[in-house]
């Protein structure tokens, strides 16, 4: 069976220029394939989350390539990088990063909103079914800082989702959680890759949760140490 | 489809942040309520000064100019560049103020067809007795109906009438003014003196209240025929012609022709009251300057406002960036609420300055000073709520932009990265 890759990257490197130069990021190759579950394992400071926002277009002062379905992300205009994210990305974030204001149909809305595919009425039914999937649709109506820690990663869950991209990235998904609530998020991710092939990356440092993902990235001191398998 | 996602956005954020929108709006609605009410008095007022000097002063008048000196004589003979010649103490010509056939100029100005009327006149200086009493003051001989007809005299006779200085013989309509200094009531008998000598008995027929102070303190009107009496000359001696006009703004082209036509002087309205016009124009200037200054006071207010709201919204504007807002979205969102704040306020603005503005015509102030009005007279131009309205808008846009333009420019990873 030939996996199609979602995600290329060929001789990343990756500097800090500030307090000091600091090479983050050493000569990173990887390739991301449609319907993997993928997890970037590594202790804190070996440069993890920084991989994350390189590969995943939020960060584009790199050197080398990123290739998302062959397109080279410095290429892009800001424009068309919002479009990209809007469409084929979605994000999941250590702090849920939800618009507190709003309620969190709406913010599982917003995204959809922005890419205008469906009318309103089929958006909300749409927002409606991920909420729901995700267990958490009597909450659609609460304003998202009303919601607990564990809700509130579900509903960044759902808008992740809305808009069916090609990869979703999550930068430590479980962290801010207790462990049950960690536990029940982390299986709705692995749930999503099962049952619906959904692709994603995630960042973690929980060994427990790593090994249960189809491949590990162990990174140190910016470099991959596993060679690609793939 | 792709406004709407900005529409909710913006609504949200103003609706949870309601005491920062409306204590921004409120900024707006005071700059535009104080535009609104100071220029709808200040041109009010100057309104109502100018409508009240068209009315009482002709649109052009004829006369001698009687300081006109005459060149000495000596430049007959001496002209050449070389020469100067220097003749101290030249005195005028003892020639009286007389319109020369000034009945008929009268009856040539009357076959213009943009002269809607012609009232002839004479004038002089008299000192008005009543007991011990005396008031200086200018009689004006006037035939009563030709006068009526160009300054609507009727209109502002608190006492007596008008026609009576045709019926009554030695009849005198006096302005209010000068009947209070005088203590004169309608019907008493005045002894009025010229300079000339010659004193004459005469009855108060009427009293006269325009509500311009200087006239109303002044003049008084009496029939050519007694003002001649005063003046101890003959049947048909004039010294003023005034003249009203289809069209006001014509003024100063007729008088240059009516002055090259009949060699005497005229002079238009505009001419007449030309310190009040420059008074006026420093006036207006001063209330523009305070409106913009009101104005730039809210326009920073609200620049305030967002900024500080996109320094706490930072995090919104990281995250909708994430999920695919472009930086254009993110500038309007906040560009929108900053011209939805400056609508809003302003409409407000234009209602509370209407509110005041009527509130304050129809109380009565009884102003006595420059004019004496009953009431404020406030200028309800629509052009002043439009002026209002859209300088309101473009300033609130100009101080939204700023900050909006910053937040479109923020980076998610700086945010993302540093929590």
């Amino acid at each position: 069976m030939i996996m199609k890759k979602v995600l290329e990257t060929k001789s990343l490197n990756k500097y800090f220029y500030k307090p000091v130069e600091f090479h983050v990021l050493k000569d990173i190759n990887l390739s991301i394939y449609s319907g993997e579950f993928v997890s970037i394992v590594g202790p804190s400071g070996s440069g993890k989350s920084t991989l994350l926002y390189a590969i995943s277009s939020l960060d584009r002062e790199y050197e080398g390539e990123v290739l998302f379905n062959n397109t080279e992300l410095k290429s892009l205009t800001n424009q068309k990088l919002a479009h990209l994210r809007n469409k084929s990305i979605g994000f999941i974030f250590q702090f849920h990063y939800l618009l507190a204001d709003f309620t969190a149909l709406d913010n599982v809305m917003l995204p959809g909103l922005k890419l205008g595919k469906l009318s309103h009425e089929e958006l909300e039914e749409k927002a409606m079914q991920k909420l729901d999937l995700l267990g958490i649709a009597d909450q659609a109506t609460k304003k998202v800082n009303r919601l607990s820690g564990g809700q509130q990663q579900r509903v960044s869950v759902a808008r992740a989702l809305i808009n069916e991209p090609r990869i979703i990235f999550c930068d430590e998904p479980t962290g801010n959680l207790d462990s049950k609530n960690a536990k029940v998020v982390f299986d709705m991710l692995k749930n999503l890759t099962r049952e619906f092939d959904q692709t994603i990356l995630m960042v973690t440092h929980d060994d427990s949760f790593s090994s249960e993902t189809d491949r590990q990235i162990q990174l140190l001191d910016g470099k991959i140490l596993n060679r690609e398998t793939r | 489809m792709n406004r709407l996602p900005i529409l909710k956005i913006v609504i949200t954020h103003l609706t949870s942040r309601k005491r920062q929108t409306i204590v921004s709006m409120l900024g707006v609605t005071f700059g535009i309520t104080v535009f609104i009410f100071q220029a709808g008095v200040i041109t009010g007022l100057q309104d109502f000064f100018i409508e009240k000097t068209i009315n009482s002063t002709a649109h052009i008048q004829i006369y001698q100019d009687k300081n006109q000196k005459s060149p000495p004589v000596l430049l007959n003979v001496y002209h050449d560049e070389q020469t100067w010649v220097s003749v101290p103490n030249i005195k005028s010509k003892n020639e009286l103020p007389k319109l020369k056939r000034g009945l008929q100029i009268v009856e040539i100005l009357e076959s213009y067809p943009e002269v809607t009327g012609v009232s002839p006149s004479l004038s002089t200086q008299a000192i008005l007795k009543l007991g011990v009493a005396d008031v200086s003051g200018v009689i004006n001989g006037v035939n009563i109906r030709k006068e009526n007809r160009l300054f609507d005299l009727e209109k502002d006779m608190v006492n007596g009438s008008i026609i009576r200085l045709e019926t009554v013989n030695n009849g005198i309509i006096l302005g209010s003014g000068l009947a209070e200094s005088l203590g004169a009531l309608l019907n008493d008998n005045i002894t009025v003196v010229s300079p000339g000598g010659v004193a004459l008995q005469m009855k108060v027929v009427g009293i006269l209240d325009t509500g311009l102070r200087d006239l109303d303190n002044n003049r008084a009107y009496s029939s050519i025929r007694n003002t001649q009496k005063l003046m101890n000359v003959t049947g048909s001696y004039i010294t003023d012609i005034k003249i009203k006009l289809n069209d006001v703004d014509q003024a100063g082209v007729l008088a240059r022709e009516f002055q090259s036509r009949f060699g005497y002087s005229a002079e238009d309205w505009k001419q007449a009251n030309e310190g009040i016009f420059s008074v006026f124009r420093i006036q207006n200037i001063v209330t523009y300057l305070v409106i913009i200054s009101i104005l730039l006071v809210s326009g920073f207010g609200i620049f305030n406002i967002l900024s500080m709201m996109i320094y706490e919204k930072m995090n919104d504007i990281a995250i909708l960036k994430s999920i695919g807002y472009t930086d254009i979205d993110i500038r309007n969102i906040f560009l929108l609420e900053a011209v939805f704040i400056g609508f809003i306020g302003g409409l407000i603005g234009l209602l509370i300055g209407f509110v005041i503005s009527w509130i304050t015509s129809v109380i009565p102030t009884n102003i006595e000073g420059f004019v004496s009005s009953e009431y404020l007279n406030i200028n309800f131009d629509p052009a002043f709520y439009l002026l209002a309205f859209v300088f309101g808008l473009v300033a609130t846009s100009i101080a939204g932009y700023l900050p909006a333009r910053k937040a479109s420019k923020i980076d998610p990873i700086n945010i993302i990265r540093s929590q």
